[in-house]
């Protein structure tokens, strides 16, 4: 059964070279006798692929891309990370002054991210007072930390923060406060994120813990770069749309969701590997004292999303500037913020999560069997980790030989006869 | 009885590398599909005792073997060998170095640590000769 996610190879750019394939961290993509390579495995949409492609041979499926436009009576809700792609001269209101020259209704998100770590430590002091609190907690912000432990660590499961993340609940609120607008019933409506995340649609079409999403669809900030450039030359109109604080905005960095937190023994880690290896550690029993993980799949965080257009490093100094130009104080007030978690505003009714593709379920004892054969092919290889037989590596490669996915003749060492050791 | 058994090589004060072989552990048994909780308890165990190679030196090897019924560790060093067993098993004696005190190791909580963990839990220990760990843990509820 294939297994839904929002990346596209494009067959006829690619040429069938190993890049995607060792840059997987869930290793779903084969190259098959070299020729294309087809996402066979379980794909989380992180977009690693995207970055390594040297061809421009993977693409991020979003809303625009499939509809080509989108109604101007589509509300927007715009990442943060959008601020940052303009230069360190342009502020946020004049991004979303350019982006509501284009579309009827814009509201900014950083704010409702000033909210959600109100939200976030209440949660933590609540956490402490439980009996047997589950420690440590981890931000359920990047869907694709989400699918990563849906997929290979279900057992964490229970430590992603039960609070509806910021992007949905600013989707809700817009969509509460537009009811009774007369385009609220009409097919244009909808409310769209501009994301610099490939992983945004999944995590909208199909929602790890909620029934469904508040958000219609997704679109990726190189779509809406040279519309907002371009409308950037003619502001007229004067209204304030950007309502956050510094702390709010500095959630695009590697960071800055727990720079945002007065609460809490708090640790921040960014890119694909360091996430896995974290979360590996993690269900491993160690970081027990640790209150909150932030993790971000994309290095630097989501600065660093696939779908952006300025450099990250670029993106980086730029937001800083932004943080330090509004203050290190958060907008909303704590009072109001408490009064909203004790009436349930940051929570939603949370559906069990779906866990990743599971391997055929074997017993414990076909299992052992299976790794020893995985094991002994093991001995076999070589060990060079080369790709060329079409599997990730030399570990990968004996687990499709043990499954019968492919022969072992594939490896083009054994082919000829050598083993790892065999050096002229 | 389908049996599996993997050694590993545990290089001394290669800080770097440290704890790597016990998340292969942890993966491989993962692959198996043995409960989180066993899991869990095994790992805990495979980490301490490859930090307490690598922090007091001299080559040290793990050893897994599992079958159906148990998982096996066995940790065998050639580093100093422990001079008092019953003081390293007390929770907060340590006998590692400041600069090892330093990086957040060696707070004396390996061997407890160990003892809480493992189902069974056997040391030989030798002064000049190194040390030799064999921990067992019973597969108690199978899946399915």
């Amino acid at each position: 059964m294939a297994q839904l996610h929002y990346i596209r190879i494009d067959e006829e750019r690619c040429n069938g070279c190993v890049l995607c394939m060792k840059a997987c961290p869930t290793k779903a993509i084969r190259v098959r006798d070299l020729r294309v390579a087809r996402i066979e495995g379980y794909c989380i949409d992180c977009g690693e692929c995207i970055r390594v492609c040297p061809r421009g041979a993977i693409k991020a499926i979003t809303t625009w891309s499939n509809a080509s436009k989108l109604s101007p009576y589509t509300v927007i809700s715009a990442s943060p990370v959008l601020y940052t792609q303009f230069g360190e001269d342009i502020m946020p209101n004049e991004v979303l002054l350019a982006l509501k020259k284009a579309f009827k209704y814009v509201y900014d998100q950083a704010y409702t991210h000033e909210l959600f770590n109100l939200a976030t430590e209440l949660y933590i002091k609540e956490n402490r007072e439980k009996a047997s609190p589950i420690w440590p907690l981890i931000s359920p912000i990047c869907p694709v930390v989400n699918r990563l432990i849906a997929h290979r660590f279900p057992s964490l499961l229970k430590h992603v923060l039960p609070i509806v993340t910021p992007r949905e609940l600013a989707a809700r609120e817009a969509k509460k406060r537009l009811r009774h607008e007369k385009v609220f019933k009409t097919e244009d409506f909808g409310v769209y994120h501009v994301t610099p995340c490939s992983a945004k649609m999944i995590s909208i079409s199909s929602p790890m813990f909620l029934e469904t999403s508040y958000l219609d669809g997704a679109v990726g900030i190189h779509e809406v770069y040279d519309l907002v450039t371009k409308n950037l030359q003619h502001l007229e109109e004067e209204v304030m749309l950007h309502r956050s604080g510094g702390v709010g905005l500095g959630w695009g960095i590697s960071g800055g969701e727990i720079a945002g937190l007065d609460e809490g023994n708090c640790l921040a880690v960014s890119g694909i590997q360091e996430t896995i290896r974290y979360l590996e550690k993690i269900e491993m029993g160690l970081f027990r004292e640790i209150e909150y993980f932030e993790f971000r799949t994309c290095l630097e965080g989501c600065i660093g999303g696939p779908l952006t257009v300025s450099d990250r490093y670029q993106a980086k100094h730029t937001l800083q500037r932004l943080v330090r130009l509004f203050g290190q104080e958060k907008r909303p007030k704590y009072a109001s913020a408490q009064k909203a978690y004790e009436e349930g505003w940051f929570f939603a009714e949370r559906k069990e999560p779906l866990l990743g593709e599971q391997e055929k379920r074997l017993g414990i004892r076909e299992a052992i069997e299976r790794q020893q054969r995985v094991e002994d092919l093991l001995q076999k290889l070589p060990g060079k980790e080369c790709g060329a037989c079409g599997s990730p590596d030399c570990q990968t490669f004996a687990e499709d030989v043990a499954e019968e996915r492919v022969a072992l003749a594939a490896c083009i060492f054994l082919r000829q006869g050598k083993k790892e050791g065999d050096r002229p | 009885m389908p049996y599996l058994k993997k050694n590993f090589g545990i290089v001394p004060l290669d800080f770097v590398k440290a704890g790597e072989i016990s998340i292969q552990v942890h993966g491989l048994l993962k692959t198996i599909g043995f409960e989180a909780a066993l899991i869990r308890r095994v790992s805990v165990c495979a980490y301490e005792s490859e930090m307490n190679v690598v922090m007091h030196g001299g080559d040290g090897t793990l050893s897994l073997s599992v079958d159906s019924d148990s998982i096996v560790l066995e940790v065998r060093d050639e580093g100093p060998g422990i001079e008092n067993i019953d003081l390293a098993l007390k929770e907060g004696y340590s006998t590692a170095t400041e600069e090892i005190r330093e990086m957040g190791f060696g707070a004396g909580m390996g061997l407890p640590n160990i003892q809480k963990n493992a189902d069974a839990f056997e040391i030989h220990s030798e002064k000049g000769r190194g040390t030799h760990l064999k921990m067992s843990f019973n597969v108690k509820s199978r899946r399915e």
